[in-house]
């Protein structure tokens, strides 16, 4: 069920800067606190969007990580990772 | 007794300002609001009603609805972090009231939302049409973003209650309704363009939505707009659900003005 924090997760970037600014400098860190299983944590610090994504993360949201360019996610590699997601539904 | 006068479809896209603003307003953009401008100037309604979905900025995922209304003196936004400047817009709250009592006694179990602000969705357009910026605006919130969305036989049957509680308010209000949204736009998903984090996957859609609404088809919108056809728009598609709600709203008035720009996704419309 923790697919709801990391939509939160993700969600919380847009307004809490330093919330954004610590997940820019060290993501290990910052979500340390976070009820994520592993598995999550993982996948979010890999960056795998595709992933996060098959999992139940809201594109919409999950699309903030790279408005930031959180966990490497520039927009050409978001880009290039989410277009390999398969559709969970 | 209040009544509709006119309606009017409109994008929103939050780049917008910024991109009209550095184009020093030559952009494709201003002349179709500027139409719809027109239109709410001839056709002077005293109150917007406003069909909108929001985009995880009024809402979150702990308490969303599938419908709400906005009731409240004042409604400011964007409060998404849009670049833009702030608007602080009048809302009218007897309306809204009236609206969400019909509407609840009518089978629309309207969310109530009293103390919120609104995103781009809603001041994106008011941004870019002077005239609207002054009007009260009653906005109803329609989830066409987390699945399950609301069918558009529902959101339409919802326009139609929209409509007939308009007619039996009490005072002479004249009203017009504007839906914001898009055709075709994917975020973040899996159809966004190579190298983009959006993308506009299916622009054909967008032209035969707006070729029907021309025809004054507007059956034939709602009926070809599953939830399957949404999503083949994009994850963003659902959108065209508040264009479905107007078109309840105003029975089946051909438009009288609709364009659509086809790589955009988007389309802007006028009933008058």
């Amino acid at each position: 069920m923790s697919v709801y924090a990391l939509n939160k997760l993700c969600h919380r970037l847009l307004r809490d800067l330093d919330f954004r600014a610590a997940m820019q400098r060290d993501p290990a860190s910052a979500i340390a606190e976070y009820p994520l299983t592993p598995e999550e944590r993982a996948t979010l610090l890999a960056g795998d969007v595709a992933r996060l994504y098959e999992m139940g993360v809201h594109p919409f949201i999950l699309s903030f990580l790279t408005r930031y360019e959180i966990c490497g996610l520039t927009t050409d590699v978001y880009s290039e990772r989410i277009r390999e997601a398969h559709d969970p539904r | 007794m209040a009544e509709i006068v006119s309606a009017f479809g409109v994008s929103h896209s939050p780049h917008a300002p910024e991109a009209v603003r550095k184009a020093n307003g030559d952009h494709p953009l201003v002349p179709l609001y500027e139409r719809v401008a027109q239109a709410v100037t001839e056709t002077k309604p005293d109150v917007l009603i406003m069909f909108d979905c929001d985009h995880f900025s009024t809402f979150f995922l702990d308490n969303w609805p599938i419908f709400a209304i906005g009731i409240a003196d004042k409604i400011a936004g964007p409060n998404d972090g849009t670049v833009m400047p702030r608007y602080d817009l009048k809302g009218h709250a007897p309306l809204a009231t009236h609206i969400r009592e019909h509407c609840v006694r009518s089978g629309f179990d309207l969310t109530l939302l009293q103390d919120f602000e609104v995103d781009h969705s809603i001041v994106v357009p008011l941004h870019f049409m002077p005239p609207t910026q002054s009007i009260p605006v009653i906005p109803i919130f329609i989830n066409g973003f987390v699945p399950p969305l609301p069918s558009a036989e529902r959101c339409h049957a919802l326009g139609e209650a929209v409509q007939a509680a308009v007619e039996l308010f009490p005072q002479p209000l004249r009203i017009g309704v504007m839906a914001s949204g898009q055709f075709s736009l994917e975020i973040g998903g899996p159809k966004v363009r190579p190298g983009g984090r959006q993308g506009v996957p299916d622009p054909d859609w967008g032209v035969h939505v707006t070729d029907l609404l021309r025809e004054g088809r507007n059956d034939a919108v709602v009926a070809e707009a599953t939830f399957p056809r949404l999503q083949k728009a994009g994850n963003i598609g659902g959108e065209l659900l508040n264009w479905i709600a107007l078109l309840g709203a105003i029975g089946n008035s051909k438009a009288s003005w609709v364009v659509s720009q086809r790589a955009e996704g988007d389309g802007f419309a006028v009933w008058q």
